[in-house]
């Protein structure tokens, strides 16, 4: 039992949140958000570290990594809210390996690995489709309950932009017949449902580093307002949620490199947990900055939107929890 | 990271989980305090003939040299047994340990065999009326004589005091010295006139805990353990050694309760009420997110020799799920779960002492947020 990243692990995750410290500041994600667009120079860099592909198998161009390397990277990528395509690019390339056919993972997969093809990610169901979408997606991915999972080529899709109250990211609605996938579908979802988990868990991670931050800067009643119990009750409690939500994330995700059999039911624990932690730390994290949380000029509500949006992304938490009751056996499937 | 145990941590599964079938605890004695303590004194008797009493004691004290990983397997596998925790769980668990770090050869010599074996229970004397929370402001003093010491005060919430050989007491021995200085660790001797146990009535209606008076009870001067004034020190170490083991005992038997009532509920065709389905799966999760916790716990105190944030968190966990669970029970069995002498009725209100003993929530918040997030102290 050891239930730790590794060296290696801890290098890669070391090495993306420097990058990402020196690359995806502040003031470059408000640049990016006010203008809806993604950082071209930092996805070729990332793209050239090979992030996009480090889950994909070497025969198909990847790294041959597998999902924990794919989530640390993600949770860094969160945590900096980057301006650029990597969970919808790394998802969609998740989704090809294990759902598509030899012939749809030979087309695409080197490329979305190599950055040189976008992709873009999402599930349609009873509550209508949403994609996380990298600007131009070549290809577009949709992890369908009812109706299977299908990949869209650009050219056969018809894409409709999604603006949504998440400036960062593009997220699109999609129509069109495209190919059906053919692999394992269930293993599709529940890695780019624990991808998304992950990114869950690195912006979670932030909002409270950044209220820690300010609740032991800002002073009222002539002390930090931190030490106040109110607020620092609220900031452990912060912590408990992020804690929960990454351990289960992890789990989840070793599961699907070591032992497939556990990953359905850790999958959508990861994404249940993940979805309500989000939501509730970043909440949290705008109460403990008061008034100044509250305005455009602070920069937690990036985090809370994109917290909204993953939450919802391949599933709230109640559709995964309705599945975790069926997975269970403690109500009837269906 | 590898989420499967090793080859050598299954062989050790395996082998307990036989030697527990070979061995079962036997029917627990519900509703009786004497036998059910002597149920677990014979336990304990069969733990130690066995070679289990302490797996996670060095094997020169008699132990296996558990690894902490083992040493949860270990109390997993106790609860999954239905078995109870030795009678001695606090000699072991936190006595032994102790003088094993600040003890003198000779106090080694005279004490952890005794506790191993279950002859001598040990019992702990921290606690005040007035120390709390604020366990440093305990009043209780000890007034040097010349071959030892004259102690006298009050101690509450002392488990197993009414069966306890030894006692582990932080007294004050310095009034002048700053709070957390002035304090020592002894070793009292139980059975001597000048200590008085007194049952303490819990709202289930048992007595686990207890008042502990002293009246200039004597303890010699060598039975000071750690030295004089290393008290706080000394006590530190038997306090982090509190939360250790015993979460995955708790965690099994949280797990086991919340599977027992999905089969009440079952039986009784409430699944088919989605609000119910929906807090069981709630339920679920949050025992899964607190095993899975617990384990990266352990790899932490492996690793790193200390647990690392996510350590604070379990004893929470834990206690408000272990409270929340209880309510929902009641909820799904209604009156019939309230019947005095009722399972769920002890488990209901048992569980309120889970958010406070060992270290309440608000103060395992204010431990959270100082010691881990590097909040200012709190106000």
């Amino acid at each position: 039992m050891d239930f730790d990243l590794s060296p290696e692990q801890r290098e890669i995750q070391a090495t993306a949140r420097d990058l990402l410290a020196a690359r995806s500041g502040p003031a470059v994600v408000r640049e990016a958000a006010q203008s809806r667009r993604e950082d071209a120079a930092l996805w070729k860099e990332i793209s050239e570290l090979g992030w996009p592909g480090i889950a994909i198998a070497e025969r198909h161009g990847g790294q041959g990594l597998g999902l924990v390397e794919l989530c640390v990277l993600l949770e860094q990528a969160g945590a900096a809210l980057a301006p650029v395509p990597l969970l919808p690019n790394a998802g969609a390339a998740l989704a090809i390996a294990h759902g598509g056919t030899p012939r749809q993972q030979e087309r695409w997969l080197p490329a979305l690995a190599a950055g040189s093809a976008s992709g873009a990610v999402g599930a349609a169901g009873r509550d209508g489709c949403l994609l996380a979408a990298a600007a131009e997606a070549d290809v577009l991915v949709v992890l369908d309950d009812r109706h299977g999972a299908r990949l869209i080529e650009r050219s056969q899709a018809q894409v409709t932009p999604l603006p949504s109250i998440d400036p960062l990211r593009t997220y699109v609605e999609v129509e069109g017949e495209g190919e059906p996938l053919g692999g394992d579908l269930a293993a599709a979802r529940d890695t780019v449902a624990v991808a998304v988990a992950a990114e869950s868990v690195g912006v979670a991670a932030r909002a409270l580093e950044m209220t820690l931050a300010y609740v032991k800067e800002r002073r009222q009643f002539d002390v930090p307002v931190g030490s106040f119990q109110a607020v620092s009750h609220r900031c452990a409690e912060m912590l408990l949620h992020t804690e929960q939500a990454r351990s289960v994330l992890y789990h989840a995700a070793w599961a699907s490199d070591a032992e497939p059999a556990r990953l359905p039911q850790a999958a959508s624990l990861a994404k249940a947990l993940a979805a309500e932690a989000v939501v509730s730390v970043t909440a949290s994290a705008i109460q403990a900055h008061g008034g100044i949380g509250f305005t455009w000029e602070a920069d937690v509500h990036w985090l809370y939107k994109r917290a909204q949006m993953n939450a919802v992304l391949m599933g709230g938490a109640g559709e995964h929890r309705r599945r975790l009751a069926a997975l269970l056996a403690i109500a009837p499937a269906g | 990271m590898d989420l499967t145990f090793t080859e050598s941590e299954r062989a050790f599964r395996e082998e307990l989980a036989a030697w527990l079938a070979a061995n079962p605890p036997g029917p627990e004695p519900v509703g009786q305090e004497e036998a059910h303590f002597g149920w677990r004194r014979e336990w304990q008797r069969r733990l130690y003939e066995g070679g289990w009493a302490a797996v996670h004691w060095p094997a020169q004290y008699g132990g296996r040299g558990a690894s902490v990983v083992e040493s949860a397997i270990f109390f997993e596998e106790l609860g999954r047994a239905g078995a109870p925790l030795p009678a001695n769980v606090l000699g072991l668990l936190l006595a032994g340990p102790t003088i094993m770090l600040w003890g003198s050869e000779e106090q080694k010599e005279r004490y952890l065999a005794p506790i191993l074996s279950g002859q001598e229970i040990w019992c702990q004397g921290f606690s005040e009326p007035d120390a709390g929370s604020d366990l440093a402001a305990v009043k209780t003093r000890a007034v040097a004589e010349a071959d030892g010491w004259r102690i006298s005060g009050q101690k509450v919430w002392t488990s197993i005091a009414q069966h306890a050989k030894w006692c582990m007491l932080l007294a004050r021995t310095d009034a002048q010295a700053a709070k957390h200085r002035g304090l020592t660790y002894f070793l009292l001797d139980m059975e001597q006139e000048g200590v008085t146990v007194r049952p303490l009535r819990q709202i289930t209606g048992e007595s686990e805990f207890n008042e502990l008076f002293l009246d200039g009870a004597f303890v010699a001067s060598e039975n000071v353990l750690g030295g004089e004034g290393n008290g706080w020190k000394v006590a530190l170490t038997t306090l982090m050694n509190e939360r250790a083991g015993l979460a995955f005992f708790l965690q099994v038997r949280m797990r086991q309760l919340l599977e027992a009532l999905i089969e009440q509920a079952r039986r009784r065709e409430r699944l088919d009420d989605p609000l119910l389905v929906d807090r069981l799966v709630g339920l679920h999760m949050r025992c899964e997110a607190l095993r899975l916790t617990a384990y990266r716990g352990l790899t932490a105190i492996e690793k790193y020799g200390q647990p690392g944030p996510e350590g604070s968190l379990t004893k929470w966990m834990w206690s408000q799920t272990n409270q929340e669970l209880c309510q929902l029970a009641v909820e799904v069995l209604g009156a019939q779960a309230l019947r005095e002498g009722a399972p769920w009725a002890y488990e209901l209100l048992r569980s309120r002492g889970n958010t406070i003993e060992g270290g309440t929530t608000e103060i395992l918040k204010n431990i959270v947020a100082e010691r881990v997030l590097g909040l200012p102290k709190a106000r």
